[in-house]
């Protein structure tokens, strides 16, 4: 087969996040039973220096550097973590249409309370379970997660999802949810080793690519 | 009355949970753990006749869980409710003897089928 021929492993991977990505609306759109909108994401591999590029123009220009996020670690054969950021000032919407109430005087705000943590903590989990487990499925190599985690984080830089000590390559996705005639744009940011990201690759050139 | 305990570390699931299955069960009562130890604790103290149970938890993970109180009671009757969608997963703990292996977000299709094998297993008692 020539080279040429072959598909992409970056196209193959996006494909890959796209379907995970578009279980993951299909997973929300259960739980608040409502239609969502998804625009189709681009995946941007990435080393730590151009990633943190790419994510504060998202932090200043979508999030005003207010952000929701919702992070999971994973291990055993792939090692990375993965960040759900969403727009602060959006989630009181996002968690009422979850919780099935209505808050009118709550939007907006950045206070959160235990039960607005749990659901977003929720949410994440089911989210990057969707994005991550699919792609553990589609390439055969299993994950362990660890216990997720949610903070809301003012003024937040690039620097608090972006590890360039520990991890190489950054996966990040920029996709937005259309919910009721609400924007929600988010980011997803996967730090991931080295060779973990060759380990999907050469998976996917095997399975896809016949070599 | 069938006992039910509900094993997750999410309030949220909890509620979304016990929402579905009380729709559907007649004559249930409902208990929550908020972490594994916690549900192994009132698995064996309370002996519910069924246990739904989350995979990432604290202190003590799903499988273990389940591997806990198969020891207590071989016969456990154990439904998992997980987020994780990983095949190797569900093989595993399919092999653990759990009633079934279900994914979340629960919706109505997964709670009637959850009620069907709890509400199948309570007239067969």
């Amino acid at each position: 087969m020539l080279v040429a021929n072959k598909i992409s492993r970056e196209d193959i991977l996006t494909e890959l996040f796209n379907i995970g990505v578009g279980q993951a609306a299909s997973t929300l759109s259960d739980i608040i039973d409502k239609q969502i909108g998804l625009t189709i994401p681009e995946v941007k591999i990435l080393d730590a220096a151009k990633a943190k590029v790419e994510l504060n123009k998202y932090l200043l220009q979508v999030a005003e550097g207010a952000v929701m996020v919702s992070s999971i670690s994973f291990d055993s054969q792939l090692e990375g973590k993965v960040s759900l950021l969403f727009p602060a000032d959006k989630m009181h919407h996002f968690i009422d249409l979850c919780l099935h109430e209505t808050h009118v005087e709550t939007e907006n705000t950045l206070e959160f309370n235990d039960i607005d943590f749990d659901t977003i903590k929720e949410i994440g989990n089911i989210v990057i379970n969707s994005i991550i487990g699919e792609l553990s499925n589609t390439v055969n190599i299993p994950v362990e997660y660890t216990l997720p985690e949610v903070d809301v984080l003012n003024n937040a830089s690039a620097d608090h999802f972006v590890d360039s000590e520990e991890y190489r390559l950054v996966l990040m996705m920029f996709l937005a949810f259309d919910i009721e005639e609400t924007e929600i744009a988010g980011a997803i940011v996967i730090n991931m080793t080295l060779k973990s990201l060759d380990d999907i690759l050469n998976t996917i050139d095997r399975l896809y690519n016949g070599s | 009355m069938t006992k039910v305990l509900i094993v997750d570390d999410s309030k949220f699931s909890q509620k979304i949970t016990y929402s579905f299955l009380n729709q559907y069960l007649e004559d249930a009562e409902f208990e929550f753990a908020s972490d594994g130890e916690e549900g192994l604790n009132k698995f064996t103290e309370n002996r519910p006749d069924y246990m739904i149970v989350d995979l990432l938890m604290p202190k003590l993970r799903g499988q273990d869980l389940i591997e806990k109180a198969k020891q207590v009671d071989r016969e456990a009757n154990v439904i998992v409710l997980s987020a994780d969608v990983q095949n190797r997963v569900r093989e595993v703990v399919e092999k653990m003897g759990v009633l079934s292996f279900i994914n979340k977000p629960l919706d109505d299709k997964k709670a009637k089928k959850i009620c069907d094998i709890i509400g199948n297993g309570a007239r067969g008692q």
